[in-house]
């Protein structure tokens, strides 16, 4: 009995750094954030603290901004699909046995240790519509090929270089001061912009080093009964790969539709400043800048517990239908 | 395992230790103050200069983020750990420090040391540290735009120097003259380079205002208004002699301190740009040896109008160091600073006095400089940006960015995007209003409306 209450002592004094932390750091903030997302709390001295009970969540809601930030957060997200099949696949190719093996998967992980504001300065410069480097190929193709004389000769309006980073533009046409779409928005602009950046980051990083383990956990006898039984490579990946990994799978989905809908902060903040127009503004910007721009704290907790609630739900949605589909 | 545990945690224990020795703290003796400003290369010098005739300071600047300074500085007062000064660039800024408690009101303090703002400071920059007639700040500087001119690229064209004042339609044709194209008909030489954000002072020139006199509304969509950002407009889209988007993206790359339109202009890529003295702090850097430059002031339409900007440093109310730091208020609205500013070319002294001496318009130093009378005249035209006490400023800039962006990118007409921005500015007037029950007696009173229950 005197061992145990030792022991459930010892056990405590380990755990209770971790708990004072969690609740100084984590658990309070959130409660306290809850506690003023029903208050109209702003820094500025001269508007009274009041409890203003659902408030904020009515404004929020007639707020033409915010929803057009949810849009531009949900657009943002579409990169996670083509971002995850990118990193089954690396993860594929750098699960083979070749030589330097460990050099290639350094390499392919090697954006995710470097800081996110040095990659987004160095993609803001290859954006760059005079030098950058993408334009520079592009503008290269079109000359080489005479593709801008092409399109006249068809009766196009001609093609140029996007301007990226600077335009409105969108693949689906979303247009900038409502939530619509609209042909004249039609293009590629800064919003793609962000998301081929986020495929890129997002490939090599922590989805790939899944997906290595998850392949290094199928169990050999599979692969070697699918290959016995004839299947080919196509046919082993399909049937057997694929369902094995179905859990590593599911992980990902989960935290990428967690971390997109939370994400764009940081290439808001370093390339874009939010624009052209808004157009690449999310909610957490949005957040950032009404708490401590705007310095609407209230408002901001606001928005903040309607993002968590977001997130909540689509992590339910998520593991209801997932969790269906989880076999093994 | 309890070994390891108890290693790490000594070992740990005496890091904290060996950082908590070695800090970096102020000379024994000495009291120190931290100024938050932008990190300008004469800003070490006048730092310098004050620590020199003030043995007893240790003054120490925290750099200024252009992009977050406002919330750096708030936030870091209002926790209690900000500087002891901060420098609030506009009325924008200065009116978020005063609603918010920060800044500290030094009207009493100012007059004790024998300081009359309203006697003693362009009258165009008082703004940058008065509200409702109460001082919290001195200013650091004042300025007033004006083009500069590269003499060599009017030579090269064999235009004649300009002379002011002069129509816009003379510097337009002056301006497409010197604009030079590549063979793919890319722009090599810009006949003006302008920043998109000084639009403000396009509307000035028009004669338009952002807000109603009194504050209450936004008429960013008056007739001026709209005719002073078309004009802008077509400068980029129609006459394409000034930067484009796509011009202002390259320009921007350009690093180090010193906007890029700066260094564009310093590196001979314009023939004319609209800036101010302060461009100097870096166009006297040796990189641009042997620029030979000359200034004339922007033409105007109809009075002449131009827009008065200028930094003032306040004092953190919550400062514990508060009296120490009027010294530095003091130091600012002397003759050794004023003088400095005046030598460094960082704008102009903010005392008028300082500016009508003999040395401001000869520095013998750089004796090329021979327009610094250009600087002083124009400072008698300046009128400070108009803002209203009824909206937040940064939420008004939000709104009006994003329509300008869409008349800059050629997405919206001017009078479309500037009618959907004073609507907009106009109902967060009206939610300001909601919030705050002190603006909403002010604004009543001065509309002259009833109060609604």
């Amino acid at each position: 009995m005197r061992t145990r209450r030792h022991e459930f002592r010892a056990a405590l004094g380990f755990l209770l750094p971790n708990f004072i932390g969690f609740a100084i750091f984590t658990a309070g903030p959130v409660l306290f954030s809850l506690a003023i997302s029903i208050s109209n709390w702003h820094l500025h001295r001269t508007i009274p603290f009041q409890w203003i009970a659902f408030r904020n969540f009515v404004e929020l809601f007639n707020d033409r901004d915010f929803w057009l930030y949810s849009v531009n957060t949900v657009y943002l997200m579409l990169g996670i699909p083509v971002a995850i099949a990118g990193s089954l696949f690396l993860a594929i190719l750098l699960s083979q046995r070749l030589r330097a093996i460990v050099v290639y998967r350094t390499l392919f992980y090697l954006p995710t240790f470097t800081s996110g504001v040095a990659l987004m300065l160095l993609w803001k410069a290859l954006y760059n519509p005079e030098f950058g480097a993408f334009n520079a190929a592009i503008n290269w193709t079109i000359d080489s090929f005479h593709i801008d004389n092409l399109v006249r000769a068809f009766g196009g309006a001609g093609v140029s270089a996007p301007t990226w980073l600077l335009s409105t533009k969108n693949v689906f046409g979303l247009q900038v001061e409502q939530v619509g779409l609209t042909a004249a928005q039609w293009g590629i602009g800064a919003r793609d912009a962000l998301i081929i950046m986020g495929i890129w980051i997002a490939i090599g990083g922590n989805n790939m080093l899944l997906y290595l383990a998850g392949l290094s956990n199928i169990p050999q006898e599979l692969l070697e009964a699918a290959q016995l039984d004839g299947a080919g490579k196509w046919a082993i990946f399909r049937n057997v790969t694929w369902p094995q990994l179905a859990p590593t799978t599911f992980f990902i989905v989960v935290m990428s539709f967690i971390g997109g809908l939370q994400g764009g902060f940081e290439q808001a903040r370093v390339m874009t400043v939010g624009g052209p127009a808004g157009t690449t503004t999310t909610i957490s910007y949005y957040i950032y800048t009404k708490a401590f721009e705007e310095f609407q704290i209230g408002y901001a907790a606001a928005i903040s517990w309607i993002l968590f609630s977001a997130i909540f739900v689509v992590t339910m949605v998520n593991w209801r239908l997932g969790s269906k589909e989880l076999n093994y | 395992m309890r070994a390891f545990f108890g290693i790490t945690f000594c070992v740990l224990a005496f890091l904290s230790g060996v950082a908590w020795l070695i800090q970096p703290r102020p000379p024994k003796g000495k009291i120190p103050l931290v100024w938050v400003s932008d990190d300008n290369p004469a800003r070490r010098d006048q730092i310098s200069l004050f620590n020199q005739l003030h043995p007893e300071y240790d003054l120490r600047l925290d750099p200024r983020d252009n992009t977050a300074g406002l919330e750096k500085v708030m936030l870091q007062c209002l926790a209690g750990v900000g500087p002891d000064l901060f420098d609030a660039w506009g009325s924008t800024d200065l009116d978020t420090y005063v609603r918010s408690g920060v800044a500290w009101d030094i009207t009493d303090e100012l007059a004790e040391r024998g300081i009359v703002l309203h006697e003693e400071v362009w009258p165009a920059i008082l703004s940058t540290s008065i509200r409702e007639d109460r001082a919290y700040g001195f200013p650091t500087n004042a300025a007033v735009d004006a083009i500069w001119f590269n003499k060599d690229l009017f030579d090269a064209a064999g235009e004649p120097y300009p002379e002011g004042p002069w129509p816009w339609d003379e510097l337009i044709e002056v301006a497409e003259r010197l604009t030079l194209r590549d063979e793919r008909g890319r722009i090599k030489q810009f006949g003006l380079l302008c920043d998109w954000w000084q639009w403000t002072q396009f509307v000035m020139l028009f004669g338009g205002h952002i807000y109603s006199e009194d504050g209450t509304r936004c008429t960013v969509d008056s007739p001026e208004a709209i005719e002073a950002i078309q004009f802008m407009h077509d400068l980029m889209h129609e006459y394409h002699v000034m930067p484009t988007p796509v011009d202002e993206a390259t320009m921007a790359s350009a690093g180090g301190y010193g906007s890029g339109t700066i260094k564009y202009f310093g590196a001979g890529r314009g023939a004319m740009a609209l800036g101010g003295r302060w461009w100097l702090c870096t166009l006297r850097d040796p990189d641009y040896a042997g620029l030979r430059l000359g200034v004339v002031e922007i033409p105007h339409v109809g009075k002449r109008i131009y827009r008065a900007y200028g930094r003032a440093t306040l004092i953190n109310r919550y400062s514990p160091r508060r009296q120490e730091a009027l010294d530095f208020l003091a130091y600012e609205a002397g003759k050794d600073y004023n003088d400095l500013i005046n030598r460094q070319a960082d704008a102009v002294a903010a005392v008028v006095r300082y500016n009508y001496t003999p040395e401001f318009l000869h520095n013998p130093e750089y004796p090329e400089e021979d327009y610094n009378a250009v600087w002083r005249d124009v400072m008698k035209y300046g009128r400070p940006d108009d803002w209203s006490p009824f909206v937040n400023g940064q939420t008004a800039r939000r709104i009006l960015d994003k329509q300008l962006d869409l008349v800059k990118n050629d997405q919206k007409p001017v009078p479309d995007a500037l009618r959907d921005a004073a609507r907009l500015v106009n109902e967060e007037i009206a939610k300001t209003l909601e919030r705050d029950p002190s603006l909403r007696i002010k604004y009543y009173r001065l509309t002259g409306r009833e109060r609604p229950e």
